[in-house]
């Protein structure tokens, strides 16, 4: 039986037997092969030298240097439908600072609150005290049961004095990573030995971070990661303006074990996001009194869950954690729903990142709570302003994520430390920006924490109902990014270039009853 | 009741496991068990059923009829295929195996650049059923029935037409039969149409449980050979039944007991021990036993 | 010293002549010349263009000389990589550890490849049946490894890091020298030269000959006194030593692997390098190997999301008009012979 399928296969055979009529017929599927492949190949590599050969002519006429933002995301690939979103952000960031346009802020302004940026109230109310009783007598406006000075801010976007950064237009350097973690890390270094940009804004998954925090490590590069994630990386390289798990998991617990019960079903995407979640969520739970009754983890690759809903069905939860990522997660959604699975669902990543709600056929995400720092629904003043901006340059996009609000403010924080240090000069820059910042974003006033290089966040609980229409039931002011503290993390005093985990925190399982 | 529920449980999981395998494999098991083409593109013919189906529903087409179409419209793909590539390869175990490969990565590939790295996919249809505590998809149920009926279908071609007498004919012996007077040439595109068509539906009936996006048939790939291959080529119909059942009835409980990843580990051990003990497939394995007893009797 | 150069010539590697050597020392020097004239981004690039050659020529090896299709080298480039890193990552402050763990990875690799490879050719399976089982397992190791993100996934002080990744992998160094930049492109031409010339002599050797033999035909090579399953075994567990090769040289590269180096992607791409080479040659393979990863680069850091595209079409047209692979198809052509009769 073998023999017959090697003889077939084996090519020398034939050109033992080669003749000049077999070379004949050979020469001409030769050049039909050779027409075919080089005129692909040309096709697609001639506009590529090119293009390369124009933009380096026009850096060159350049006659000051501009400010490079270096900017790394995937624009094409599984990871797309966040990457463009970015983009965009950094678009319209940019084209505000070339404009002379800043964001509200300045540093050592304390953590922030709705007093943060110290409005000022036209008309305070009058306190007057009858018996034990404090009754507000005067009618200094909407609000004014507890917020004394409170006004609502209805812009954060103001005059900059200055036209892009120092006197020089900023350019956007950006290329796609195509979802691919080598591709990643040549692009990586190529923003940084080659263009030389001035700072880095990129990574949306985590394991995008870590493909390129080595090499910006080496090279001292000033780094932006601007997305949610699992906490603990302590760079003296990188800033991480996304919220952590402290700011997302604990207040969504809270909630769901307040609102529903303690009774808890984690189903968790097995790898590093959803492994280190479902950590903290067990962890948390019992701190608040809830209990975690069953807990799976689903490798990324699985899109078919009837098992897992009968599992859920047994275990008889009061709600499930669902920690689920990648296309082949959603399909756990309808699926539930189909199987009248029809439990209140938590997470930490739907709606704010990839709009599910907006994907998804109603009513897949009913019941769904997240406790996000942002989302495009969020119905403040200043973030209606701000989704009227991107839409009048964006007017195609379907949403603005988290991440993408995130990189927005970045930029004009990096520009606003820029300023104050005088230079781009990447080892003053990031001096300056650990004096610690407050910045007026989209989301409310996000304040940068100098050891940490976290921000604290505003954090609200969205809800998506039947019709997959978003509400937000409780706000946390501010919640602090408090556990890179905890672990003794102070980056100024004592620059690290890690990644915490868990395992390493002797207080994470303390209370964890196994 | 209660023990009813978990009967009825326990024989839904089994059932629904073997469905998918059984699903998974259908296009493969024609174009491996039969033409002995080793087609890495089965998973991305499925692909393209999954998407015909869903940019049909979302025109307001019902969802049987995109069925249906998904059904013709990989079918012709798969025409275009052989006609172009495929045919050359035939006897080639490799280079076919090494070509598909090359017609997977454009397809999908091609799919993402022309389509995007998403699609809104199709609700799935008629809604659950309860019994005791633990609810079941009605979507799942009539799964396994159609696939079942689709076997039943695929057998009754091969053995009892005319064309499936051709077929059987061309796969075994090709010069007798063309001696014969059959068109081995359109029979071997016939076939491979057959078999594309056949991954096109699977794909567009699965497409209501799964995301859409262009890579969405990688997780079919292993399962569908997996299936194919511990069935054997004797007998492919029955081969790929029973092999079904069998590595359900291993991934069923080591899934419910140990989760996703572990069932999945376990199918593939399942299917390195029955490949080892049995090389040519549990269809041969069979075969062989039957014939030793019609000796014996 | 003709004895050395008798070893390297031969029938089963292409370019005999004294032009060839002529030119490929011409080449040779170019690359040893170029970091004089390139920047340190633009070497590491060529770098990581080199250091991909001993994967393919091992699977050359594999599937050119003894006709067995492995589409699971990546998962030997994969171990290789995850050990010395668990190895050199653990002895961060010996200056010898990175030494240590590049000899780890590789005997890492070469077991795992010895069990598996016992069941495979000791079980006598069908030929075609090594694919598929080779690619099942790969994937069995990319799920596997993504699942480790956990802490109590750790080795000593190294954390597996699941999809996130090992990261912080060190450079290798002898003693106090440590192989970053410029002098890590040395490094890499050196080792990848050495290996190339070593798997030259290979096969133009009786090893070679009678890995043809059984690659021919093996009912007669075994009625011929041979144990086929035997010298299977060896050259698939001398494979997946090539693979590990480069493994070692890539973390070395990039100081961070993931489970995305073994997926199915990753998986495919040796076999492309060798189909569209030829898997003829050894010589082919690496050239083939070279372009199109350095094409794959141009393309990506360009902005063209086809690259992926185009290996497939190139894959499919090379099949269907260059079976042989196009260099092999080139080099072999007849009218070198007619030139060389000429000259």
């Amino acid at each position: 039986m073998t023999d017959e399928i090697t003889r077939k296969e084996s090519p020398t055979t034939e050109s033992k037997h080669a003749t000049s009529s077999a070379l004949e017929t050979d020469r001409r599927t030769l050049l039909k092969g050779a027409a075919a492949a080089g005129g692909l190949i040309a096709g697609f590599t001639g506009p590529v030298y090119l293009r390369d050969f124009n933009y380096t002519q026009s850096v060159r006429a350049q006659t000051s240097e501009p400010v490079k933002i270096g900017f790394i995301e995937d624009e094409s690939g599984n990871l797309a439908v966040y990457g463009i979103q970015k983009l965009h952000a950094a678009q319209l960031a940019i084209k505000e600072i070339n404009e002379g346009k800043t964001l509200k802020g300045a540093p050592n302004i304390g953590a922030g609150f709705h007093a943060s940026s110290g409005e000022i109230a036209n008309t305070p109310p009058v306190i007057s005290k009858e018996g034990s009783n404090l009754d507000i007598v005067g009618d200094p406006g909407e609000r004014h049961q507890s917020e004394l000075l409170y006004e609502e801010v209805s812009d954060i976007l103001v005059d900059s004095n200055d036209r892009g950064i120092l006197g020089r237009e900023v350019r956007l350097v950006s290329a796609d990573g195509q979802s691919n973690n080598t591709v990643w890390q040549q692009l990586a270094r190529r923003m940084i030995q080659q263009d030389k940009v001035d700072v880095l804004v990129a990574g949306f998954a985590s394991a995008e971070r870590e493909a390129i925090r080595p090499i910006v490590d080496q090279a001292k590069q000033l780094y932006f990661y601007t997305n949610q994630y699992e906490g603990g990386v302590a760079d003296a390289n990188t800033f991480c303006t996304g919220p952590v798990c402290e700011q997302q998991v604990i207040p969504t617990v809270q909630y769901m074990v307040e609102k529903f019960g303690p009774r808890c079903y984690t189903i968790a995407a097995d790898y590093n996001f959803g492994q280190l979640t479902a950590a903290w969520t067990k962890a948390f739970i019992p701190l608040v009194g809830g209990e975690i009754v069953g807990e799976e983890f689903i490798p990324l690759s699985v899109s078919e869950f009837s098992q897992v809903i009968q599992r859920i069905q047994a275990a008889k939860p009061d709600w499930v954690m669902t920690l689920l990522v990648g296309s082949n997660h959603h399909n756990y959604y309808p699926q539930a729903a189909a199987a009248g699975l029809r439990l209140p669902m938590a997470s930490t990543v739907n709606m704010a990142q990839g709009y599910e709600h907006k994907r998804f056929p109603a009513p897949s995400l009913a019941n769904m709570h997240n406790a996000i720092q942002y989302q495009m629904e969020v119905p403040t003043a200043r973030n209606r302003a701000f989704v009227k901006r991107w839409m009048e340059m964006f007017p195609e996009d379907q949403y603005i994520g988290e991440m993408a609000q995130n990189t927005y403010f970045t930029i004009h924080l990096y520009a606003k430390a820029a300023r104050l240090a005088g230079t781009t000069d990447q080892e003053t820059v990031k001096k300056a920006l650990e004096l610690g910042w407050n910045i007026e974003a989209p989301e409310g006033s996000v304040f940068l924490e100098p050891g940490t290089h976290h921000c604290a966040h505003p954090i609200r609980l969205a809800v998506c109902d039947e019709n997959h229409d978003v509400s937000f039931v409780r706000d946390w002011p501010v919640v602090q990014a408090w556990w890179l503290q905890r672990l003794g993390v102070n980056l100024i005093r004592h620059p690290e270039y890690k990644q915490y985990t868990p395992a390493e925190d002797p207080y994470f399982n303390m209370f964890v009853k196994t | 009741m209660e023990g009813v529920a978990v009967l009825f449980s326990v024989v839904y999981q089994l059932a629904t496991n073997a469905s998918f395998l059984l699903l998974a494999g259908l296009g493969l098991i024609v174009i491996l068990g039969m033409m002995n083409i080793i087609n890495l593109a089965h998973g991305e013919l499925m692909m393209l059923g999954a998407y015909t189906a869903t940019i049909l529903y979302h025109r307001g087409v019902p969802f049987p009829l995109t069925v249906v179409a998904a059904f013709v419209v990989v079918a012709l793909a798969g025409a275009v295929l052989e006609r172009l590539i495929v045919r050359r390869f035939y006897g080639e175990r490799l280079g076919a195996l090494v070509v598909t490969w090359g017609i997977s990565l454009v397809l999908s590939q091609g799919t993402l650049m022309l389509l995007g790295p998403f699609m809104p996919s199709i609700p799935i249809p008629s809604g659950s059923v309860s019994i005791g505590q633990y609810s079941f998809s009605v979507y799942w149920l009539i799964l396994t029935a159609v696939t079942a009926l689709l076997i039943v279908a695929l057998g009754l071609l091969y053995n009892w037409t005319t064309i499936g007498l051709y077929a059987r004919a061309t796969m075994q012996k090709p010069d007798i039969a063309r001696a014969l007077g059959v068109n081995t040439d359109r029979i071997y595109l016939l076939t491979f149409s057959l078999g594309a068509g056949l991954a096109g539906l699977s794909g567009a009936l699965l497409a209501p449980t799964v995301s859409i996006a262009p890579f969405m048939g990688q997780q079919f790939i292993a399962p569908a050979f997996i299936t194919v291959v511990v069935g054997g080529a004797t007998n492919v119909i029955a081969g790929a039944l029973g092999a079904s059942a069998l590595l359900s009835f291993v991934k069923t409980p080591v899934g419910f007991l140990l989760g996703a990843f572990l069932g999945n580990v376990a199918l593939l051990f399942a299917a390195l021990i029955i490949i080892r003990l049995m090389p040519d497939g549990i269809s041969a394995t069979f075969q062989r036993w039957q014939d030793r007893r019609s000796r014996l009797a | 010293m003709s004895r050395y150069f008798a070893a390297l010539t031969g029938p089963n590697e292409i370019g005999h002549s004294s032009a060839f050597w002529a030119s490929f020392l011409l080449v040779l020097f170019g690359f040893a010349a170029y970091p004089a004239f390139a920047t340190e981004f633009q070497s590491s690039n060529v770098a990581y263009y080199l250091l991909n050659i001993p994967l393919a020529l091992g699977l050359c090896l594999l599937w050119g000389y003894g006709g067995i299709l492995s589409f699971g080298q990546v998962a030997y480039f994969g171990i290789s990589a995850y050990v010395y890193g668990i190895i050199a990552g653990n002895m961060m402050g010996n200056s010898w550890g990175p030494l240590i763990g590049s000899i780890g990875g590789l005997l890492a690799s070469a077991i795992v490849a010895a069990v598996f490879g016992y069941f495979i050719f000791y079980a006598r399976v069908q030929n075609w049946i090594v694919p598929i089982l080779t690619l099942v397992l790969t994937l069995l190791l990319e799920t596997f490894l993504g699942q480790t993100a956990g802490y109590q996934w750790r080795v000593g002080v190294v954390q597996l890091g699941g999809y996130n990744g090992m990261t912080g992998i060190p450079s290798f160094q002898l003693g106090d020298l440590v192989f970053f930049g410029y002098s890590f492109y040395y490094y890499v031409l050196v080792v990848v030269v050495l290996t190339y010339f070593a798997c030259r002599m290979l096969v133009n050797s009786n090893i070679g000959r009678v890995l043809l033999a059984i690659r021919e035909d093996p009912l007669r090579t075994e009625l011929l006194g041979y144990d086929i399953r035997a010298r299977q075994w060896s050259i698939f567990v001398l494979a997946s030593v090539l693979a590990g090769i480069s493994g070692i040289l890539y973390v070395q590269w990039g100081n961070y692997i993931t489970p995305t180096q073994v997926g199915l992607a990753q998986a495919s791409l040796p076999v492309i390098w060798v189909a569209v080479g030829g898997r003829d040659s050894l010589l082919a393979v690496a050239i083939s190997t070279y372009a199109l990863n350095w094409l794959t680069y141009t393309l990506s850091s360009a902005g063209y999301q086809s690259a992926l595209v185009i290996i497939g079409f190139l894959l499919i047209i090379v099949m269907l008009f260059f079976p042989r692979g196009i260099i092999v198809t080139i080099a072999r052509a007849a009218f070198w012979r007619r030139i060389a009769e000429r000259v």
